[in-house]
């Protein structure tokens, strides 16, 4: 388990140093066919230019921080390289123009951390010689490549413990937008619920942001008046757990340790670590090594649980744990007969779904309400 | 001899033009002021923003790109000042009008040459139609459109990330929170730069030769000026409500139309970018004046074209946003100041 916010600067290096991330994603799934491209020709150290597009704020203590730890680190392995980033970059014609800017300002590689594969289209059309890497997308190139953390393994495990400790069987998930990392996220903490509450529910309420701390507030609120008793969700900042601390429930957070935000209803965290990619990503650039890949960052490797919060008891702690061992030791949790929210089957007893299917997963199990 | 200031009803043209400049020098010089005590070297950022701005084709296009939905939707504000009505909802309209031409470039088969000046229309009635409530309420119940237009810029925006997110989301999976790829587009005649630019530069000087120089803009200004005088010389003050209302709509939904036919290419979440409300902006800065929408839009272009710019500086987004902010806070103060003038006169 590494915590990543006190990781130490040899714990790092030694993480850095170890071999590329492992290739998770099948070549041939929906994401893409796999490319055959030629590398892009090396880059100087002095002379590069790397440029992180961001969807948050570098502030938000979650996903757009973690991903700026990433960036932190590039600058720390390639000190004479220059590394640029522009924060809060929207879903509109201005995220593309960000990305020409990162070009016409001689990026080398543009790394982007939230579903622009669509808006970096056409510049990366126009610029052949400029690496792309985005995060949780399907736009594949010959200069353009994709990578995500497989979160449905920590949500599963984190599932487990707040299945063990909702005492009205009903859960709460705060979503951004109905797409497949949100349809992931919120199946796979019902079906690690299920394991141990096989009646539990969960009701999911969107609410088109990642950032919107206002309206993850209210959310909140609502599915507490609901009757949740555990919370989960997809934001980047953590004001979900502020509610749920007021009022006396528990809830499970993402991206980064939360806890002090609200240390009574803190359960865990799904946490996020892109530093030795990135930084191998960035080396394999500037060697002239590098090619577009699919990468999925590997539970335990980047991607996992937090430590336990301090109210957490100790069974849903031992269930949770007992299921990471599990799924570390090659246990597939995500395995058929499982039903949509509709009542159809979608996978057939004993189908295991792979990892390009947990990638895409576009529908709710049943048992999920408001996705 | 002493020295009196004397307010006067109306402000002359010089002062108003001049206000306007001087705010946008002071909040630039606040802007400086405060990126210097930040530690910024102002020569570097100036040159990376122009040089990011009118010095690169890149640069220019995207001012182009951008003036095009404000200039229309500043224009709506604008003409909907001109007879006394607030649109608040420009951004609103501006999500109905990309709404509907969507609706019809997905929807609707057909040769570009129809299926384009269709969607034309579907744009123009899409904003229509969502101001109609508020114009019918202003006009035969007196409900403040202020209100009203506002609260269906949620609903709009709403609206289309509902169509964006939930029945028209592309199929493929490969856009985020989008519609597919519109098999339709606006021709483009620079680069980028598409005919939704020239368009809307002709119907700013289009909407301001009927309203200079046609009995009906006449009266239309009269009406907005003051509607009891207007109503006193039996001008119909509720008919040219109602149609310049549902002209501003329509502006602004043309406005939605351009941004998605011609520039995003495809209906998305975060379609508007918030034009709508940089349009009551443009607007204010054009003291209903054609040539000024054209103007504000220019510098509102050169202001979010310069904050993208900055931000691979490390400048952060607020900055901008309050630069914004600035301008506008300063106009106002100058506006009213312009109203003013210094006599001198002799004691009696």
């Amino acid at each position: 388990m590494i915590d990543i916010r006190n990781l130490s600067r040899r714990r790092f290096l030694e993480l850095s140093g170890a071999a590329g991330v492992s290739l998770g994603l099948s070549q041939a799934g929906l994401i893409g066919t796999a490319r055959a491209a030629d590398p892009l020709p090396a880059v100087a150290e002095e002379d590069a230019v790397i440029a992180f597009g961001y969807v948050g704020p570098t502030s938000d203590e979650g996903w757009t921080w973690t991903h700026e730890q990433g960036r932190q680190a590039v600058q720390e392995a390639f000190p004479k390289a220059k590394t640029i980033f522009v924060e809060n970059i929207p879903y509109s014609a201005d995220a593309s123009r960000t990305f020409r800017q990162f070009v016409s300002e001689g990026a080398n590689m543009v790394i982007t951390n939230s579903n622009y594969g669509d808006f970096m289209y056409d510049i990366a059309k126009n610029a052949p010689e400029t690496a792309f890497l985005h995060c949780d997308d399907r736009t594949m190139m010959d200069n353009m490549g994709v990578f995500y953390p497989s979160h449905w393994y920590p949500s599963y495990v984190t599932g487990v413990a707040a299945g063990m400790m909702t005492k009205t069987n009903k859960l709460g998930y705060i979503a951004s937008f109905p797409v497949p990392t949100t349809f992931t996220g919120s199946n796979a903490f019902l079906m690690g619920a299920r394991s141990v509450k096989p009646d539990a529910t969960l009701q999911v309420i969107v609410i088109n942001s990642w950032f919107d701390p206002q309206a993850s507030t209210q959310a909140a609120r609502a599915l507490l008046d609901n009757g949740a008793d555990v919370l989960f969700g997809i934001m980047d900042e953590p004001g979900y757990l502020q509610v749920a601390e007021q009022r006396g429930a528990k809830a499970v957070m993402l991206n980064t340790d939360s806890r002090k935000y609200g240390p009574n209803a803190y359960v865990s965290s799904i946490m996020f670590d892109f530093r030795k990619f990135y930084v191998d990503q960035v080396r394999a650039r500037l060697e002239g090594k590098w090619t577009p890949g699919q990468y999925l960052l590997p539970f335990g490797d980047g991607t996992d649980r937090d430590v336990w919060g301090e109210t957490v008891p100790a069974d849903a702690a031992k269930a949770g744990d007992e299921a990471r061992e599990k799924i570390l030791g090659g246990w597939k949790p995500f395995v058929g007969e499982l039903k949509d929210n509709k009542g159809e089957v979608k996978i057939a007893a004993g189908q295991e779904m792979t990892e390009t299917d947990l990638y895409n997963w576009n529908w709710s199990i049943d048992g999920i309400s408001g996705l | 001899m002493a020295i009196r200031i004397q307010r006067v009803p109306s402000e002359n043209l010089g002062g108003g033009v001049a206000a306007r400049l001087i705010a946008i020098l002071l909040a630039l010089l606040v802007a400086a002021v405060i990126f210097s005590l930040n530690g910024a070297d102002l020569g570097a950022l100036g040159a990376h923003v122009l040089k990011s701005t009118f010095g690169s084709r890149f640069g220019l296009m995207d001012i182009g790109l951008i003036m095009t939905p404000l200039i229309l939707t500043g224009l709506a504000v604008m003409i909907a000042m001109k007879v006394g009505a607030w649109n608040i909802g420009a951004e609103g309209q501006f999500c109905a009008g990309a709404f509907a031409a969507t609706a019809v470039a997905l929807f609707v088969p057909g040769p570009t040459v129809v299926i384009v000046p269709l969607m034309f229309v579907a744009g123009a009635l899409g904003g229509m139609v969502w101001i109609l409530i508020p114009t019918l309420a202003r006009a035969y119940a007196d409900v403040s459109e202020l209100i009203t237009t506002l609260l269906l810029n949620f609903v709009g925006v709403l609206l289309i990330y509902y169509v964006a997110t939930g029945p028209w989301l592309d199929p493929s999976g490969m856009s985020f929170a989008a519609t597919k790829r519109l098999p339709y587009d606006i021709p483009s005649f620079w680069g980028d730069v598409h005919w939704g630019l020239p368009i809307a530069v002709l119907l700013t000087v289009l909407v301001a030769a009927v309203l200079n120089y046609t009995r009906w803009g006449y009266e239309v200004r009269i009406a907005g000026s003051n509607p009891s005088a207007a109503r006193y010389a039996a001008i119909p003050f509720r008919r040219h409500l109602i149609v310049v209302m549902l002209l501003s709509g329509a502006i602004a939904g043309l406005a939605g139309m351009f941004e998605a036919v011609g520039t995003a290419h495809r209906l998305q979440g975060g379609i508007s970018n918030n034009f709508g409300y940089i349009g009551i902006m443009v607007a204010v800065l054009a003291r209903g004046s054609a040539i000024g929408v054209l103007a504000g839009a220019l510098l509102m272009a050169v202001i979010l074209k310069s904050g993208i710019a900055l931000q691979t500086q490390g400048v952060n987004i607020s900055t901008v946003l309050a630069l914004t902010g600035l301008i506008l806070f300063f106009t106002a103060i100058g506006d009213e100041l312009s109203h003013y003038r210094i006599v001198r006169s002799k004691p009696a």
